[in-house]
């Protein structure tokens, strides 16, 4: 290469006036079956991309993203749940050496020990041989990692409420008609609201009273008698109140008059 | 002279200005964005509002609701929201619980079931508390009823934010 | 004509070098899956790499129809997802991109642990890979918040609770994080600036350090 004294600029610039040519490496000068990058390998590389790339357009258009109902922060009674890969730290602090008075060791102690071994690995393990079988120790504290970070994983999936969860988090539609003499039976029932909410579209420990489709006189039968989760007898009032606030629940909070 | 007389050469010197005003360069421009995001942190922690909710002289032994509105204020919205408090007096000191069920958040009553009298009764899942807002063993909840914060000033109870025990 | 303006290019600029530099380099025949089936765990880093720029890509178009305010956040989400043309579809690659960002990364480092290519004189760039590692979570746990729907709010409530935990700053980081006492409109507007700007900036730099290294050393030889 030219340097120095005689040499040549574009105008003004530092850019050398001597073109390089544009030319590929020799293709020979690669040991055994190397490969040039360009365009060789990465035409490969974008032929496994373009393969992944529908698969994974096909996964958002056939699982579009889910949605729930809008935050309600005073909805105390929704079981919460992080993201997937977050699953296994919060699966950690359910266990009695994790949680409680020893959540420290949970959140901090025992991710922070992972971490941080994870990020100095290159030092806690500095041997100079690098299959896997001859270093024992760093291979098998690996999978025993992953093999943790699974299980809890699992766990947590296990344990969850997904129904339970999915109906708490569903988008709620209906209509309240809140003008109606119905609503203003609803209004009344102190032990109603206290877990239906006042709006009747669900509250601390119970889903929106429109939720499941029964008939007026279903609705009567599970307001006098109970259902699972929800206890007896709880309606105070006259049973021509009842029936008239049953109706209304059976029909999606409109009177059904109106129809 | 030569730059090996010197302790400190010329080149050294102009780096250590070089590094002193570019120190400045960053610490002046950094601090005021540091504070404005350090603020609700350092900011928090502020004291509890306390709202009117009951006339002492309307206080009995046994717990009465009470229902009042707190203001919740979140950066530049302001919200109403309605509060419940269960008051009641023992000799002369007045304890006011939230009826928050601590199992799932449910609300509770007192003497609402007649199997249970003189308790708090969840309806949800029959989770049960005593009059001092204890939970009783063997049912759902696992902790004692949250406590409001609580001052009497001129014969008027203000209670704050609840408490956990 | 293509050919011309690379030229008129190359006389002002002298990118011929640069330009060699990028396409020259050698794929060596351990890592190449034409020659060992087996050598397909090579291409982790790169779906990694894939998968980060249909991110960056489809979250700048995201920001178009979203709004991050408490009363307005979930309204945008739930419009630019039902009643925009292909709303689905983006936020959808968005969504499930995050989780394979995650995956696709915890293979690649599984790959790079086992083949020992952490080893002298790479420990930089594993430890710039971790760094990355942390900057996809933190990525992952703030953008999880945005839609600010039921999930999201009571997954940042219980991972706030968590930090909290942590003894002497924790109550200050909590703070921090959530902007105040109340996870509120100013936990929304922090999680969106840190999920927006700051570590994709942290992010794009520990990249660049990452793939700077990698051409420098060259990738690590057969085992």
């Amino acid at each position: 290469m030219h340097r120095g004294k005689g040499m040549k600029f574009v105008g003004d610039s530092r850019i050398p006036a001597e073109r390089k040519p544009n030319i590929p490496k020799d293709y020979s000068e690669y040991p055994g079956k190397t490969e040039a990058f360009w365009p060789n390998f990465l035409l490969r590389e974008w032929m496994v991309g373009a393969v992944f790339l529908v698969g994974f357009l096909c996964l958002t258009v056939a699982h579009p993203a889910p949605l729930e109902r809008m935050a309600d922060p005073t909805d105390s009674g929704y079981i919460p749940l992080p993201d997937w890969y977050f699953l296994f730290l919060y699966q950690l602090l359910k266990y009695e050496f994790a949680s409680g008075p020893y959540t420290v060791i949970g959140a901090v102690v025992i991710p922070g020990i992972a971490f941080g071994a994870l990020l100095l690995a290159p030092w806690l393990d500095q041997g100079p041989e690098r299959r896997p079988i001859r270093r024992p120790i760093a291979s098998s504290i690996m999978l025993l990692a992953v093999a943790s970070v699974i299980f809890l994983t699992w766990e947590s999936v296990d344990q969850h409420d997904w129904e339970a969860a999915a109906q708490q988090g569903a988008i709620v539609d209906f209509e309240v008609d809140e003008e109606s003499y119905a609503f203003e039976i609803w209004t009344t029932q102190q032990n109603c609201i206290n877990c239906h909410g006042g709006d009747m579209l669900g509250g601390a420990a119970a889903p929106a009273v429109f939720e499941s489709d029964y008939s007026k006189e279903e609705v009567i039968d599970i307001i006098k008698n109970g259902a699972p989760g929800m206890p007896a007898d709880q309606f105070e009032g006259t049973d021509e109140e009842l029936e008239i606030l049953a109706a209304f629940i059976a029909n999606d909070g409109q009177d059904p008059e109106d129809d | 002279m030569s730059e090996k007389e010197h302790k400190v050469s010329r080149r050294q010197f102009l780096s250590y200005c070089l590094m002193g005003v570019g120190g400045f360069m960053a610490a002046a421009a950094v601090t005021p964005m540091a504070r404005f995001a350090l603020d609700p942190a350092l900011e928090a922690g502020g004291e509890s509002d306390y709202v009117s909710v009951a006339s002492v002289d309307d206080l009995t032994e046994e717990p009465k609701r009470f229902d009042f509105k707190v203001t919740v204020e979140d950066a530049w919205y302001e919200s109403e929201q309605s509060r419940t408090a269960w008051i009641y007096r023992e000799g002369n000191e007045i304890i006011a619980l939230s009826p928050v069920c601590t199992h799932l958040g449910c609300t509770v009553n007192w003497d609402a079931n007649e199997d249970h009298p003189n308790q708090f009764y969840c309806p949800c899942h029959h989770g049960r508390f005593e009059k001092s807002g204890k939970n009783i063993a063997n049912t759902p909840p696992t902790r004692p009823l949250d406590v409001y914060d609580m001052e009497v000033r001129d014969g008027t109870v203000y209670l704050g934010r609840t408490i956990q025990r | 004509m293509l050919q011309k303006i690379y030229d008129w290019i190359d006389e002002r600029l002298d990118i011929t070098p640069m330009w060699r530099d990028i396409a020259d380099h050698e794929v060596p025949e351990h890592v190449n899956p034409a020659h060992h089936f087996s050598a397909f765990v090579y291409c982790f880093g790169g779906l990694t790499f894939f998968v980060t720029v249909i991110q960056i890509l489809s979250g700048m178009f995201l920001t178009m129809y979203y709004v991050p305010d408490i009363i307005h956040a979930y309204e945008s989400v739930y419009f630019l997802q039902n009643e925009v043309t292909h709303g689905v579809i983006v936020r959808g690659m968005h969504h499930w991109g995050a989780s394979l960002v995650i995956v696709m990364m915890f293979l690649h480092t599984l790959r790079v642990f086992f083949t020992g290519s952490y080893k002298k004189p790479r420990e930089l760039n594993w430890v710039v890979g971790v760094l990355i590692f942390f900057v996809m979570l933190g990525l992952g746990f703030t953008g999880y918040l945005l839609p600010w729907d039921m999930k999201a709010y009571f997954a940042t409530v219980v991972g706030l609770e968590i930090a909290e935990s942590a003894p002497v700053i924790g109550g200050f980081a909590k703070a921090l994080l959530a902007g105040g006492e109340i996870i509120g409109a100013q936990t929304l507007t922090r999680f969106f600036a840190i999920h927006v700007f700051f570590l994709p900036g942290a992010l794009l730099g520990l990249l660049g350090a990452h793939f700077y290294m990698i051409r420098k050393q060259g990738i690590s030889g057969p085992l």
